[in-house]
């Protein structure tokens, strides 16, 4: 595969030798995956496979073109440079907007995830029985458990981007990240949970945060919740869990913060120096996290990445940005332009978006709480242009007067995210980063972080 | 080689180094896509894809492997790569075995538009352009953010030791936009709006303008109102993924053999309102679920879901079929090639009920209309809770004005039997079904007040 790499990335630098028209970016990528899934006792899928391509993005005038293909080879790349740039032409007399990247100097370098146990060197049989035993300890949980499905999987990234002006960077990503799904039934009532693990690292991952004990929490959060109601609606005090306050950072803010959306008007627009959420909020996308799902050291416009302070202390410090949004903007570029694979040009997207930590305990949180919830597992989210989000949640754990009572079917949160960042009061000392797939017209791998903390959301439930 | 001619060779290379049973499914697409961003075209991108995915059995033991590169020597080692992951899995007692041959009925009409296959770069453009201005001229207040126009031609060939031999070429055009309403420093919801169509002839792409642009503007200086349960108008695409995707999951086989489907064993019962009738029509002429066969060799149909209310059965693949001593309903799907084919809906199509929207709307005396869900919905349990956006307050007969920070809950099953009508203006929404607006009762409307 490497070998296929080499020879790409040579055809793809003879071609920038011969000095095209305009400014050209040329991206190799080859993703080669291994997943596995077992349902219920049986294994529904034991998959691997190779897919790879390169493409082209050419700037002529200010009009962008792009053109992918997954056929290497002299002729078809050369083909794939002429159709992106007889498309940059084509399309300028229609276009009202006129792009303009920011300068950088030309970058050359290398990046690989950091890993103690390569997966290129496992053993799959001894993967399979991990996953098997996961699935057996589930189901063997409880009675009431009928049916769940364990994956784990492992995607290796092989990137490499050359450009006109003279960048030229190899990447080398592994991510790996497991799931568990679980249904309980009882009495004709029905639940579900869902927990994951997973980050940008070998398989060591598996030490440090065990796909049992995530197959162990659904298993129980599912069992739990069979014969519970759905939490109430209204709006309530609420805690929200480490693992799922990164939903919080990425949907309410993060979005906010891209700068294709500050053009357009987002909440955060015009913001920059103003108080936009409480002291007690700092709030950072970080592409140099380490192990982040995000992480990388260049961006797909081949811009190094960094932390970007976002809130800090309350105050909105910054946007993220491409190397065109930093031109329009007049700042620096963040490294935020970040494309799916090969068949997509590069567009502002998250890396690892977090809230950082305070110094609450989970008791304490809960302590000044007479009447609320503590919500914890996270499921689908989504944010609007002004200010507006919602993300769903697994469970809802009622607080009376200080102390957690019995745990209630989660229900989909929402508020506006000024206020809800408004009304953070309490931060907690607990950090948890996790693994999320995000889609903004491509999907994308990001990292959701942050510490337990208190706020006050609108909450979608029974009456 | 056409794309057949790689499946067979990548089946008869599997045979030859002993596999029980090998599938091959080769597809290639071509993309022509216009992005727009920041309100402007952003940038065009041509895209073309290939790829083979190749599943083997052997002792009841499954391997999956899959490339993007078609070329001899990679199906080969493909091959190759599916077998040794066969070796290192666990037998599947319940494997019977991949598709027989079987006869396919004639071709669906319509689900190949050679204008579509052909469309150039410039013709995308002006169609964006034809959106862009129609939300642009709407009104003044009006802006667009982003969209994405593509327009897709999908070649696939099926082959298995069986001797099952398909192949086909479809098209889709689809787009998408996204706008918003500014007005006195008010920046209004995101209005989404889009159009999917397996002809060019009949995609519209000034209706998507115009139609992003109304209801961005219709969702400006909104009020909240105190919480009640009530009528609620679903749009096409709310009713869909709150009513319909919890449908879709309950009459899957694979979740009903699973113990996840709380219709399982439920044929013949009531399970929604007597105005609901509900098919998968894998032959519907211009469906953009239709083909003659499903994407591992077996023979598509049209299959009663729902008939008055009425539970009339599940939908199959061959594995989920086989474990029940039945037929394929024709309903394995894959994503890709580089996916093993799971059940799915071909066109879900819910049978169109007699009135307007307006018509709708004049007969609830208090309620809301939902055009946009932004929520979660649990397929399982059915339960739903999210944000009502682009959201109407109705009083006696009349939109009244738009909601703010509101949201919608409740449990989809029990309001299956809630439907009080069923609108006329059908569909495709994104889990491809063909809908119609739906007007539900005893719906939980919340609102901090």
């Amino acid at each position: 595969m490497l070998l296929v790499k080499m020879v790409t990335v040579e055809v793809l630098k003879g071609i920038l030798q011969k000095r095209p028209e305009g400014y050209v970016e040329l991206r190799y990528h080859s993703r080669q995956t291994f997943s596995i899934s077992v349902k219920d006792g049986k294994i529904e899928t034991l998959n691997s496979g190779v897919v790879e391509g390169a493409c082209a993005r050419v700037l002529v005038d200010g009009s962008w073109g792009f053109a992918s293909s997954t056929t290497l080879g002299k002729e078809k790349i050369d083909k794939m440079l002429r159709s992106a740039t007889s498309l940059a032409k084509s399309s300028k007399p229609k276009k009202k907007r006129f792009v303009k990247l920011v300068s950088l100097k030309p970058q050359v370098g290398r990046y690989e995830t950091p890993m103690k146990k390569d997966p290129e060197k496992s053993d799959k049989e001894e993967l399979v029985s991990l996953v098997i035993d996961v699935d057996k300890a589930v189901r063997g949980f409880s009675k009431i458990i009928v049916s769940d499905t364990v994956t784990f999987n492992i995607v290796d990234d092989n990137l490499a981007f050359l450009s006109s002006e003279g960048s030229e960077i190899h990447q080398h990503i592994v991510r790996c990240f497991g799931s568990v799904m679980v249904v309980a039934r009882e009495k004709g009532n029905i639940a579900s949970a869902y927990e994951s693990i997973g980050e940008q690292s070998g398989l060591e991952v598996l030490e440090k945060t065990p796909l049992m004990n995530a197959g162990l929490t659904a298993a129980e959060r599912a069992s739990k919740l069979v014969s519970a109601k759905m939490a109430p609606a209204g709006y309530h005090q609420v805690i929200l869990e480490n693992r799922i306050v990164g939903l919080l950072a990425h949907e309410a803010v993060g979005h906010c913060a891209e700068a294709d959306l500050v053009f357009g008007g987002s909440f955060l627009a015009n913001k920059i120096g103003e108080k936009v959420a409480s002291e007690k909020v700092t709030l950072v996308d970080d592409g140099v996290f380490p192990n982040g799902f995000g992480t990388m050291k260049y961006d797909d416009e081949g811009v190094p990445t960094q932390k970007t302070i976002i809130i800090e202390k309350g105050i909105c410090k910054s946007f993220l940005h491409s190397r065109e949004t930093a031109q329009h903007f007049g700042v620096s570029p963040t490294g935020n332009a970040r494309a799916w694979t090969f068949e997509y040009d590069p567009i502002i997207r998250m890396r690892n978006t977090y809230i950082e930590a305070g110094d609450y305990t989970l008791e304490e949180l809960a302590e000044d709480i007479k009447e609320g919830f503590f919500l914890k597992g996270g499921l689908a989210g989504q944010a609007d242009f002004n200010g507006e989000f919602m993300f769903g949640t697994q469970e809802a754990v009622k607080i009376e007067k200080g102390e957690f009572a019995e745990s209630l079917r989660g229900v989909t949160i929402s508020g506006n995210a000024f206020e809800v960042l408004k009304n953070v009061d309490a931060v907690g000392k607990d950090f948890a980063m996790r693994t999320g797939l995000c889609g903004k017209e491509q999907v994308n791998y990001v990292g959701l972080g942050g510490p337990s903390l208190r706020t006050k959301v609108l909450m979608g439930g029974a009456k | 080689m056409s794309l057949l001619d790689f499946a067979s060779l990548a089946v008869n290379t599997c045979q030859k180094l002993g596999t029980d049973e090998a599938e091959a499914f080769v597809q290639n697409l071509q993309i022509v896509e216009v992005v727009l961003e920041r309100a402007e075209i952003q940038n065009e991108r041509f895209k073309t894809q290939s790829g083979i995915g190749i599943r083997v059995i052997k002792d009841k033991k499954l391997g999956f492997a899959f490339a993007s590169k078609l070329s001899r020597e990679s199906i080969k080692n493909t091959c190759k790569a599916a077998i040794s992951l066969a070796k290192v899995s666990v037998p599947n007692p319940e494997w019977v075995s991949l598709p027989a041959k079987d006869e396919f009925p004639k071709t669906p009409e319509g689900i190949f538009d050679p204008e579509i296959a052909s469309i150039s770069g410039d013709e995308m453009l002006n169609l964006v352009i034809d959106a862009y201005d129609a939300a642009k001229g709407y009104d003044k207040r009006v802006d667009i953010d982003d969209g994405k126009f593509s327009a897709i031609l999908n070649e696939i060939a099926i082959a298995n030791s069986h001797g099952v031999e398909a192949q086909e070429k479809t098209t889709r055009i689809e787009g998408y936009l996204v706008c918003v309403a500014k007005e006195r420093g008010e920046t209004s919801s995101m209005a989404y709006e889009y159009d999917v169509s397996t002809m060019l002839r009949e995609f519209s792409p000034e209706k998507i303008g115009k139609t992003s642009a109304e209801k961005a503007l219709s969702s400006l200086h909104p009020k909240a109102i105190e919480s009640f349960t009530g009528k609620v108008i679903l749009d096409s695409d709310p009713a869909s993924s709150i009513l319909f995707y919890p449908v879709i999951s309950s009459v899957n086989a694979d979740n009903v053999q699973r113990g996840r489907s709380l219709w399982a064993g439920k044929v013949g019962e009531k399970v929604a309102s007597p105005e609901l009738t509900v098919v998968d029509d894998g032959l519907m002429p211009k469906g953009i679920g239709s083909l003659n066969f499903d994407f591992e060799g077996a023979p598509r149909q049209k299959t009663p879901i729902i008939i008055n209310g009425k539970l009339e059965g599940f939908i199959y693949n061959s594995y989920t079929a086989n474990k029940e001593g039945k037929k394929s309903t024709g309903n394995a799907y894959r994503e890709s090639y580089n996916m093993l084919p799971t059940v799915a809906t071909s066109n879900f199509v819910v049978k169109a009920g007699k009135k307007k929207l307006e018509e709708l709307i004049a007969e609830v005396d208090k309620g809301i209309i939902v055009r946009r869900f932004s929520g979660n919905v649990r397929p399982d349990s059915g339960e739903f809770s999210g944000i009502a956006k682009q959201a109407s307050y109705i009083e006696k007969g009349q939109i009244k004005h738009a909601l703010g920070e509101t949201m919608i809950s409740g449990n989809a099953f029990q309001a299956l039997k809630d439907i009080i009508e069923i609108g006329c203006e059908t569909r495709p929404t994104e889990i491809r079904a063909y809908t119609p607006p739906i007007l539900v009762d005893n719906i939980h409307i919340i609102s901090k007040q």
